[in-house]
């Protein structure tokens, strides 16, 4: 089956309820999305189907119906996407496993909302865990990257 | 499928003797209807009473929640005691979760009806529509069999429908075909979907009555 991944057509020979997730990793070995928990409790596999943030772990490739967006695919190392520039100016990763996802769901959540409040922001993001407790600055990342986006 | 069918034959005909006329709707279900009147009060607060059951069983009642916009977990497979769903969720006034996290981020859409696409546990469940919370003047959870009995025939918040149009929305609804069909360790919600669809038709021949 065919399908788009970061402005590429794809082609892959998989059964249909393969999750995307393994698609991604292990037929286009694109890793930066990551894998956690495989039941959509965790985030670390979040990517975008058509910019929303879905958990390529749950969307059996199938089911797909949407140009998909990985965290290869949102800014370039030539120009990062503004979530990504914020995460760097506050230092946000620790261990960095679960920031892929984390991203990924920032950037889909500013989308909808580009001057959120700390509940919102928390709100949106609590279903990203991170085992290494960046919870403040993934915050202050936010609330930087929506200022960012405004006056952009 | 098959398998089904078959069980929706048997309650077609098990309802052929008092029913009015039988109509296909939806997917393959039937709406059988009473005549006004045929169906005594005393049997129509037995209907109701079944209808309650599926209201009140978690499989339904844990979307069903008021104003703070917060789904539920409660039921066997979440322990004793009801809780919030986990990781803070709240769908917001828009139920779907735009203000925030879609519901459909996690629980995400399939293209078509698939019985077999919510076998893992303890993952978010799925269906072939986009997942939400019921409209907040629906509101289920921890209400009273009254409260939701006057609740369900009360066109400002049943969406304006009659109690065949609420019938026939419970079939058309394939976010409600899940709860039947939970998959997982998730205990399905009693009774079937025609048994309570028919349940609300004799009801409505009965003329609504609800228990004090």
């Amino acid at each position: 089956m065919k399908l788009t991944v970061n402005g590429n057509t794809e082609e892959v020979n998989v059964e249909p309820d393969m999750p995307l997730l393994w698609v991604l990793r292990d037929e286009l070995g694109i890793t930066g999305v990551k894998y956690g928990c495989g039941i959509a409790q965790c985030g670390a596999c979040t990517v975008h189907v058509d910019g929303v943030a879905v958990r390529s772990c749950q969307m059996r490739v199938g089911d797909l119906d949407g140009e998909v967006t990985t965290i290869e695919g949102l800014g370039s190392a030539e120009k990062l996407h503004i979530v990504q520039e914020a995460w760097i100016e506050h230092q946000v990763a620790q261990c960095g496993y679960c920031q892929s996802g984390q991203i990924m769901q920032a950037a889909s959540f500013l989308e909808f909302n580009d001057d959120p409040t700390d509940e919102e922001i928390d709100t949106a993001m609590s279903a990203n865990l991170c085992r290494c407790g960046t919870y403040p600055r993934i915050r202050t990342a936010i609330k930087t990257a929506a200022k960012n986006i405004r006056e952009a | 499928m098959k398998k089904l069918s078959l069980a929706v034959l048997a309650a077609s005909f098990a309802f052929v003797s008092h029913a009015f006329a039988a109509e296909a709707v939806g997917t393959n279900r039937v709406i059988n209807e009473f005549p006004d009147g045929s169906i005594s009060q005393e049997e129509g607060l037995e209907n109701w009473q079944k209808f309650f059951e599926v209201a009140s069983h978690p499989r339904c009642a844990n979307c069903h929640v008021g104003a703070d916009h917060k789904p539920m977990w409660s039921g066997p497979s979440f322990g004793d005691k009801a809780r919030v769903h986990g990781m803070n969720i709240n769908a917001g006034e828009s139920r779907i979760g735009a203000e925030t996290l879609l519901c459909s981020t996690c629980h995400v859409t399939l293209k078509e009806p698939d019985p077999n696409a919510n076998s893992i546990a303890h993952a978010a469940p799925k269906v072939a529509m986009a997942w939400q919370l019921a409209p907040v003047e629906a509101e289920w959870f921890g209400k009273s069999s009254s409260y939701i009995c006057n609740q369900l025939k009360d066109p400002t918040r049943n969406g304006e429908r009659t109690i065949k149009e609420v019938a026939i929305h419970l079939d058309h609804d394939l976010i409600l075909h899940w709860a039947w069909e939970p998959g997982g360790t998730r205990e399905p919600a009693p009774h079937s979907l025609q048994e309570t669809m028919d349940a609300l038709m004799k009801w409505s021949a009965a003329g609504t009555p609800c228990p004090e």
